[in-house]
């Protein structure tokens, strides 16, 4: 098993008991989608995971370490190994495409090294093979904000590639995009899942999108697990069970 | 039935005790307002208007008790005047009884603070319309203009000296300031120190120094540095840096609050360290909101030197200063023409560089 997270509780300062004892088991090369409402819990969870988030109480094993009580330098070295993507992106704006990818490396690095931005011809190569990867190798040396959102996304991937991260985290990373790039974007995650063998957990919104790539889901409500299984499964009883009776179906292509 | 009322009155008592503390607090600092509204219309009223103006006394009498008898009696009015719910505090917040004395109270109380106000204000000005245009003094001040607008360039090696002097001392001082205020804005940035209690105290306390030391005028820096290290740029100089220091501090500290803080996130969760979360993700964004503050700095150091040189900071200041005392106007005149000049240019061209920078 390669995530096990048992009786996972987050409870917010404002109050919010944003998850209710979560167990989960994530096994090597999966790639599991995690649904539910707007509300329900998916980032809280995913930032759990990479201790975004501090959760309140519970275990989070990563590779036979309890990551939600690692402190200090242990943490961040379980950190390097979990790779993630966001909604917005979140490239430094002002930097180069190069610059930005080159980041996902800075947790191995050390510090000097990093400030006076001297990378060895290993890091600037490895960053150029994860830009091919996404295919974005053309726009290396350009501003990152310059980039459309779905070339963005790519490269917010790409950054996470040098992590030569053993879990990925997708929080919704296609939110902000249409539908078309919304698909060559999950592309890649389906991509990096199959020929690198690297685990996915990524929270979508569309069911079709669900169905399409994962291996399994599980949907969250009001901070609790109320499906797991195979995202073919999820029929018209489940999906008002998970979204609530008014919910309708919205198909994208 | 039995269960649902119950639970309807829990989740109302929560409510209701809220709002009740808060009404309290706001009864509170009603009271205080009301107070002290009472004893600044007794002030004004018996000290500026009927003492200076209908006396005409010269020196003002003090006395402890008659000010603590007045003291008395505006706590017992205001106390009073809030505890009626009529008075304009608590109108202010929000708590004033509807009726028509309550309106009353607000529009005639608010009609006599305000002139009293405006007549204790005219009086202590001194205000006269006689003086402004007695013949004499018109006379006195066409005189001064004409020389203003003939310059006297004799001077104008010295003047263009203590010009250059000026700039260079704003130079040096924005210059210098700018390693200390960038240190300072990241231990004054909300945002970084609020994680834990010692790294907020920290914040906190840093906070209240900056706040301190901006309140106090370069001019007054200028004068506790010219005692300091003697009259001359070098004091009109440490002036300047105090300040701006202070001032720059801050912005540099707000810029970094306004910062995108999702490449923070990102860059956090790949594993790097403290010191990489702020070169890399934080640096990049504040470096132009940086540079733009430092140049607005500079343009506004410029002309604080001139201020500054009045009270002995050196630079063009100073000279104005000598040529005043001696009323030799048309020199002043030329050296008010470079400033206006200089202080001009300084402005266009900051703001400029700081759009070209945007
Ligand atoms: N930083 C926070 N402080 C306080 N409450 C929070 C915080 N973040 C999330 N919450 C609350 O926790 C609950 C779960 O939020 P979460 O963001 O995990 O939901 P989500 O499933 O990701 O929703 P969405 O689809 O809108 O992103 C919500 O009620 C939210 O208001
Ligand atoms: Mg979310």
């Amino acid at each position: 098993m390669l995530l096990t997270v048992r009786d996972l509780h987050k409870t917010y300062k404002s109050g919010t008991h944003a998850l209710k004892g979560v167990s989960l088991d994530v096994k090597e090369g999966e790639f599991l989608v995690v649904i539910g409402l707007s509300g329900s819990g998916k980032s809280t969870l995913l930032r759990c995971i990479n201790r975004l988030v501090e959760p309140t109480s519970g275990t989070i094993s990563f590779l036979n370490q309890d990551i939600a009580h690692l402190k200090g330098d242990q943490l961040r070295k379980a950190k390097r190994q979990i790779g993630m993507v966001f909604q917005q992106f979140n490239l430094v704006k002002r930097r180069s495409v190069l610059a930005n990818v080159i980041n996902g490396r800075l947790g191995s690095l050390r510090t000097l090294e990093s400030i006076f931005r001297s990378y060895s011809d290993g890091v600037l190569a490895d960053a150029n093979k994860c830009l091919e990867t996404v295919g974005i190798t053309d726009y290396a040396n350009v501003r990152a904000d310059t980039l459309s959102g779905g070339q963005q996304q790519r490269v917010a991937i790409a950054r996470s590639l040098m992590q030569n991260p053993r879990l990925l985290l997708a929080d919704e990373p296609v939110a902000s995009l249409d539908p078309a790039t919304s698909n060559s974007v999950m592309q890649y995650f389906e991509k990096i899942n199959k020929e690198l063998g690297t685990t996915v957990i990524c929270s979508l919104h569309f069911l079709s999108l669900v169905r399409r790539y994962a291996s399994r889901a599980i949907a969250l409500k009001a901070g609790e697990i109320v499906y797991e299984g195979s995202p073919d499964d999820i029929d018209q009883t489940w999906f008002k069970r998970i979204y609530g009776e008014e919910a309708e179906e919205v198909e994208i292509v | 039935m039995n269960e649902i009322s119950a639970m309807g009155s829990d989740r109302a008592v929560p409510v209701a005790a809220g709002e009740k503390a808060g009404r309290r607090i706001k009864y509170i600092k009603a009271t205080f307002l009301d107070i002290f509204l009472a004893f600044y219309s007794i002030l004004v009223v018996q000290r500026a208007i009927y003492d200076r103006f209908i006396l005409d006394l010269r020196d003002l009498p003090f006395s402890w008790t008659e000010t603590g008898a007045i003291f008395i009696l505006s706590c017992v009015i205001g106390a009073w005047w809030t505890y009626t719910r009529t008075s304009l505090s608590c109108r202010l917040f929000g708590i004033a009884k509807n009726n028509n004395v309550a309106e009353w109270t607000v529009e005639i109380f608010g009609w006599f603070l305000f002139d009293i106000t405006f007549i204790a204000g005219w009086i202590t000005t001194k205000i006269s319309i006689v003086s402004l245009f007695s013949g004499e003094g018109v006379q006195g001040a066409a005189r001064l203009f004409g020389a203003l607008f003939t310059p006297q360039f004799g001077i104008l090696n010295d003047a263009l000296f203590a010009m250059i002097e000026t700039i260079y001392i704003a130079l040096i001082a924005t210059l210098l300031s700018i390693p200390p205020a960038l240190i300072l804005s990241f231990f004054t940035a909300r945002n970084l120190m609020k994680e834990n209690k010692f790294t907020y105290a920290i914040y906190y306390i840093l906070r209240i120094i900056l706040n301190f030391v901006r309140s106090i005028e370069a001019l007054i820096w200028a004068i506790i540095f010219s005692v300091w290290v003697g009259i001359g740029p070098f004091a009109g100089m440490l002036a300047l840096l105090v300040h701006t220091i202070a001032s720059n501090a801050r912005l540099y500290s707000e810029a970094i609050e306004s910062i995108d803080q999702g490449p923070v996130e990102a860059i956090s969760a790949t594993g790097a360290n403290r010191i990489q979360i702020v070169w890399h993700a934080i640096v990049p964004q504040i470096v132009l909101p940086f540079l733009s503050y430092t140049i607005y700095w500079w343009d506004i150091n410029v002309r604080m030197a001139t201020i500054i040189g009045l009270v002995g900071g050196g630079g063009i200041g100073n000279l104005l200063m000598q040529y005043q005392g001696l009323a030799r106007w048309r020199e002043v005149g030329l050296i008010v023409i470079m400033i206006a000049f200089v202080v001009w240019v300084m402005d266009y061209v900051s703001g400029r560089i700081r759009e070209a920078i945007y």
